[in-house]
Parts: C-alpha cells; structure tokens; sequence
C-alpha cells in the first residue's frame, strides 16, 4: 500500500508541472483541478491507511488520481492531451461513487450499483465514442474521423445521463439523512458537503448541455465546492483521532471506579455519541438487560448498531449506538477494552437487580396463588358444610312438633342442635381465619370495621379508603391490621387502638398504633415478619416503631395505583 | 303475611320454604338471584324478602346490593338479611339512616323456629331485627368511666334485647316480667345513657346501636 499510495502522490504532484507546462493554460483552472486532485488523493491516502478493511480510502485515491490526469489536456504533449481527454468527465463518476459508498466504502443496494454503473458507462464509454468521432479539440490520439453532428448528440446523451445520476445520488443522500441523521457531527457535515458538491456537478453538465451562460464560473465553483469534501472528510478523521485519544481520558475516568449509570455517561461521552446505551449479558437468564434487570433487544438496522464486549472470552455487555459510529470498529473495540473491569461490575449489578425482579415476581405469584387457593377453599366450607349444617339443625327443629312430649327426648334434641351450635362456630371461625370473606365481598372499609368490633380491645377507627382496591392489596392490608389488633391485644397491655386507612397519592397507609408498653420484638415469632413479607410482595413499605414505654406503632405504605 | 326468598343453597331454600309455611307466612316468590328477587319483590310485592347476602353470580356483594336496592325503591318491603357470617361494618351499611323494616341475622338463627318466624314478622311489620352477635360484639369491651358500666345486669339485659330490635311486649316475654317494668328499664337506660327518649321501638335501635358504636 506505501507503494501504491506514493505513486499516486507523485502522480497528483506530476500532474502540476505538467499543466503548468502548457503556457496557454489558465493558472485558476490548473490551481482548482489541483485543488481537487491532491486533496483527494491525500484524504484517500490517510484514510486507506487508518482503515485498511475500508474500500473508500482507495477510491477517493481514485477519485484524486483521475481529477488529476483529467489536468492533462491542459499539455501540448498528444499522449498526454489524449489521457487527458480521456479522464475529462471521469473524474464526476468517481466523485458519484464516493458520495454512495461513504462512509463504510461499500455501495449498499443494488440501486446504488446501478447508479454507478450508468455514471461509469456514461463517463468512460460514451467519452471514447466521442473520441474516436473526432467530438474534442485539438485532435487526439485515437480520432479516426470527425463526425461533428453525431458528437454533439453522444455528448448531450453523456452529460444528462450524468446529470440524472447525480440528482438521483442526491436524492438518495437525502432519503438516507431523512432515516438516520448521523449523531456525529463531522459525519453529517461530510455528507452534506457531498450533496452540495452534486447539485453543483449537476448544474455545471447542465450548463454545458443547454449552453447557458457562465459556464466558466459555474465550473470554478464547482471544483471549488467539490474540492471542499475531501477536507471535511479528513477534518472527519481527525475528530475520529480525537474521538479515539479520549479513550485514555475514559481509562483516568474508569480508575476512579465509578458508579454503573456513570460508566454509561462516560462511555458516551468518549465515543462522542449521546444516545449511546450499555446492556448487560446474564449468561443465566440468556438474555441482554438494561442497569434496573429488564431484558434488552439488540438492534442492527439503519439507525441504531450494536458492539458486543468480551472479557477473557466471555460476553459481557454490548455498546447500543448510533449507526454512524460502526464503521470505527477500533475505537469501539478500544472502549469496549477500557471499560472492561468497570462493565463487570456494572454487569453484576444488573444481574443482582435481575435476579431481585424475578424473585419479587415470583413471590408477588406465589402469594397471589396462596389467596387464590384460600378463597377457593373458604368457598367450599360456605357453599358445603357450613350450609349442611345449617340444614340439618333447621330439620332437627322441624321435627321437634312430631316429637313425644318428654323431657329427655327434647333435651337430647336441644343438645344436638346446641352441637351444631357449636361446630358451626368453629367452622366460621377456621373459614375466616382461612380467608375474610367480607374483605372480597364487601372491601376494605367494612372489613376493618368488623376486626375492629371483634377486636378485645376498644378501637378507634380513620377510614379513608374510598372504593375498592385491588384484591391482593386490600388482603395485604387486611392482615396488617388483623395482625396487629391481635398482638397488641396479646402483648401490648394496651387500653386501646387506633386504626387508620389512608388513601392519597396512589398510596394506601394503613397505621395501628396503640398505647401499651411498646419494646415489641419484631424479629420474635414469624407474626411481624409474615407481615412485612406480604406488604412488600406488594410493593409496599412495612415499619414498626416500638419504644419501650412509648406504644407500638406499625406501619405499611402500599403503593395502589 | 307475604314473603319472597333468594337462597341459592337448594337445600336451605327448601327448608326456609318449609319452615315459613309452616309458621303460617305465604312464601310468593322464591329465586337463586339477587336479579330474580328484586323482579318478584316487583311482581308480589311482599311484606318481607328473605335474602343471602352471598348470592350468585360472584357470591360477593350482590345480595346486600339487592337489599339496599329493595330498602330504597321499596320502603313498605321489609328486608331480612341472612349471612353465615355478621358484621358489624355491613349492618351499619344495611341500617344506613333507619332500622325501620331492616333485619340482619346469622344464618343459624333459621334453626331456632319459633324467634326466627317473630324476626320475620317484625321486620315485615317495620321492625328490627339485629343478630346478637352484632349487639353483644358492641358490649363486649368499653372504655373506662363507660356510662354502660352504671347500668345494673337488669338493664343491660333489656339493652341487649332492645338493640335487637326486640318490642317491648317482645323483651317482657323474654325475661318473664311485666311490660310495665320493662318500660320502667328502658326509660332508665335511656337516662343514664344521656340518650333522648320517646321515639318507636324500631327508631331506637338505629340509636343504640350507634350509641353502642361510638
């Protein structure tokens, strides 16, 4: 390649003496070809060299190369005037396939190759015809006769093919910026330097077509314009330098072990792309998640492009970003290494966050399946034995008139019903322990009441709940108070209760405080525990404040939006 | 005396069904649904509806709903409600502003013929009929320097009869004394509770009830 780029160095270089040779040649039109040959040959140089797996730094070699021979019909030398002439519009179909094939080298659709083509076929082929037929002057090497009518048709038939396939690489920048703006501001700049040196090109071969007037002017502005790209693409470059020497501020960035949402803030200001977006690869779950757990698409399309990290082989992360930053594989890769250490730990952390997420999922289920199965089994209680019962003691009280009047016969009947009694007492009682039917039925509000009228304990009572809440919500709350009613009756020697149920804010905080002699043990038996699980399988919030001397006071925030 | 029934127990309807004809009431309508209740209650116009406060389709509220529905299109129906379970925070919601024609019992009481045939008929008449539960669950824990705590076992008796929404002809019968004494106890309660007194018989049990309550 060092070969190959001199050559076209000195090539570009020749050219100028060459040129200049000519005394009758005009010294702007020799500056401006030179003006875009070199530039292009030099941006091509230095891109091939930072990105040897590019096509483009090639082609802009190309590019410049052909600017630069096209310079030679300006010598008196026939050889050379005939090379010259030969490479005259060449130069304008390379500039076309640049401008497609930025920035990755590549011509992405087979429109895109077509378009090439036709610029291609237009600007060597039907310039040979026109040689061949005598169509430039003065005569060149390869003329075998002089056709002049035939000529003016082939070269209209050339310039607007040319013209078209520029309009139509412009539109297809345009269409391009309209799906993705590039976030990287050299990008972007690039291209629109593309575009407007197109809708140049196309004016000048226009002029030249219609003969419209200042042709010679439009044609200096032109070069000019179309000399400007190579220079906003190396300015490009440049930034990409830069871009890639703020790595080693990212690595002092990294050492001082900052926080996972910082890691992203960093890298994203090293690659110099805002949008940038890290996700985290949990080899359990097999699946990429964001820093809170949740699980990550990765996308490759027009816009948005992934990079995977490895560490030791191993997959760690995957940078989200900008489309525009893919085709600088070695900064990414360069980033990628640098965060190393400090994307592990930011990785353990979203595994732990996952891992948190699917427990309190599936505690949340679990809970909602033991409710489930708790209202199912109070059902069967109410619909059969319990009203069974009732049926068999109110057949037993119908008998009663059939019976004969003794006393024992009676008594044994009434002690018999007393049993009944009894056991449907106890049945009420396991029923309710097993799941508070009113609490389904009829809310909140008249659940409390009635734990409070049952309660051994006066209670005062709040209530603001204010309409029903979800299921599992107001069972949670429901156990908060049952629970406690029941251990401040047990343990606190208490004179009394207070209840409240407040609804504000998309929360409900249910508080019982009494005024016993507080110092509760929280951790003792599983009461306070249970509860505190069940608030928080909810979402909730569970705290006790039990100074000795000073009352209990529990507390649950459950959020019930 | 006319009385329409929704159970949705099969068994219990038919014993209830029995067991009212029995007593000499005429059962004119009798359903599984709150729907088909509030229909009869429409069609019969019956003194009394007898109905489960669980009910058919979810067997949550809609046997209340339908007995609220009934106490406020129809005020001359009576509405007994029967549940497996009583609560005090449902029986305040089932009285709301008035005991008048308002019952609400254990289910269990139905095996006790002869007083669950009265509570049928009291609450037809425009009475009351509140479960003990309910009453004795109010008693059952005071504050202290509690007014309750003048009253002598007598008058707490004749208050406990009277928050069941029990006449005072109801309350002599029970505990075998005169009705003159018992207009004397009551009067007495009412005193030491700071109650106004005077008023019908079902108007003060909404108001000992909630006296109780406080």
């Amino acid at each position: 390649m060092p070969a190959a780029a001199t050559l076209a160095v000195a090539a570009a270089a020749a050219s100028i003496p060459l040129a200049l040779a000519a005394g009758h040649a005009d010294p702007v039109r020799v500056f401006l070809l030179e003006w875009v040959g070199v530039p292009y040959v030099l941006a091509g140089v230095i891109a091939w060299w930072c990105r040897p797996q590019s096509g483009l730094g090639p082609l802009m070699v190309a590019g410049g190369l052909a600017s630069a021979f096209s310079g030679w019909q300006l010598a008196e030398s026939a050889g050379a005037y005939t090379v010259g002439a030969a490479f005259d519009i060449v130069p304008a179909a390379l500039f076309l396939h640049v401008c497609l094939a930025f920035p990755d080298g590549r011509l992405r659709s087979r429109f895109d190759r077509a378009l090439v083509g036709v610029a291609y076929a237009a600007a060597i082929g039907l310039q040979v015809v026109k040689m061949t037929l005598g169509g430039v002057e003065p005569a060149n090497l390869i003329e075998v006769s002089r056709q002049a009518a035939v000529v003016a048709t082939v070269e209209d038939v050339q310039l607007l093919t040319l013209t078209a396939a520029c309009l139509a690489g412009l539109v297809v920048l345009a269409w391009r910026r309209r799906l993705a703006r590039p976030r990287r501001r050299s990008l972007a700049l690039v291209v629109d330097s593309f575009a407007l040196a197109l809708v140049m090109v196309a004016l000048l071969f226009m002029t030249a077509t219609f003969g419209w007037p200042g042709f010679d002017e439009i044609q200096r502005v032109t070069l000019f314009v179309v000399g400007l790209s190579p220079i906003v693409f190396l300015l490009g470059l440049l930034d990409a330098r830069l871009a890639r020497s703020s790595i080693g501020d990212l690595v002092l960035q990294l050492r001082r072990d900052p926080a996972p949402p910082d890691l992203r803030d960093a890298l994203a200001g090293a690659l110099r792309d805002p949008s940038l977006d890290l996700a985290y690869w949990l080899p359990d779950f097999q699946t990429y998640v964001d820093l809170e757990g949740h699980p990550v698409q990765l996308r490759d399309d027009a816009e948005r492009a992934s990079t995977l990290i490895e560490r030791d082989g191993q997959h760690v992360a995957a940078l989200l970003h900008d489309r525009a930053l893919a085709d600088d594989r070695q900064l990414l890769d360069a980033a990628g290494a640098a965060a190393g250490m400090s994307l592990d730990n930011a990785r353990l952390h979203a595994d732990l966050r996952a891992r948190v997420e699917e427990l309190s999922g599936s505690r949340a289920r679990v809970i909602e399946a033991g409710l489930k199965e708790r209202q199912r089994l109070e059902r069967n209680l109410h619909d059969g034995a319990q009203q069974r019962l009732i049926a068999l003691s109110l057949r037993l009280s119908m008998l009663e008139k059939h019976l004969p009047p003794e006393r024992e016969v009676r008594q044994e009947l009434d002690a018999a019903r007393g049993e009944i009694a009894r056991s449907l007492e106890e049945l009420r009682d396991v029923a309710r322990g097993i799941h508070p039917a009113v609490l389904s039925g009829h809310g909140l509000e008249v659940a409390v009441e009635s734990l409070a009228a049952r309660a051994q304990l006066p209670v005062r009572l709040r209530l603001d709940v204010r309409g029903r809440l979800p299921e599992r919500i107001e069972v949670a709350a429901y156990y908060v108070v049952s629970e406690s009613l029941a251990n401040v009756a047990k343990h606190a020697g208490a004179g009394e209760a207070t209840v409240s149920l407040e609804r504000s804010d998309g929360r409900l905080v249910v508080e019982v405080v009494d005024d016993g002699v507080g110092g509760a043990d929280t951790e003792r038996g599983s009461g306070m525990r249970g509860l505190a699980d069940r608030v928080e399988a909810v979402g909730g919030r569970f705290r006790v404040w039990t100074p000795l001397g000073g009352g209990t006071r529990v507390q649950a925030e459950i959020p019930c939006v | 005396m006319r009385v329409a029934i929704a159970e949705d127990s099969v068994l219990l309807r038919a014993g209830l069904e029995r067991l009212l004809s029995e007593g000499g009431l005429e059962v004119v309508g009798s359903c599984e649904t709150a729907e088909d209740l509030l229909l009869k209650v429409r069609s019969y116009a019956p003194d009394v509806a007898i109905v489960d406060i669980r009910l058919p389709p979810t067997h949550n509220d809609e046997g209340l709903r339908a007995a609220l529905e009934i106490r406020a299109q129809h005020p001359s129906v009576g509405v007994l409600v029967l549940s497996q379970y009583v609560e005090l925070g449902l029986a305040m919601k089932l009285l709301a502003e008035s005991a008048e024609g308002a019952g609400y019992l254990l289910k269990d009481r139905i095996s006790d013929v002869k007083d669950f045939i009265g509570a049928v008929r009291r609450v037809a008449d425009g009475g009351s009929a509140i479960d003990p539960i309910i009453v004795s669950t109010l008693l059952s824990k005071r504050r202290s320097d509690d007014p309750l705590d003048e009253l002598t076992p007598r008058e707490r008796d004749v208050l406990e009869l009277m928050a069941e929404g029990r006449s005072n002809q109801g309350i002599a019968d029970r505990l075998v004394i005169t009705l003159r004494s018992v207009e004397k106890y009551v009067s007495s309660i009412f005193g030491k509770l700071g109650l106004p007194s005077g008023g019908s018989e079902s108007r003060r049990v909404l108001a000992v009830l909630l006296y109780l309550r406080s």
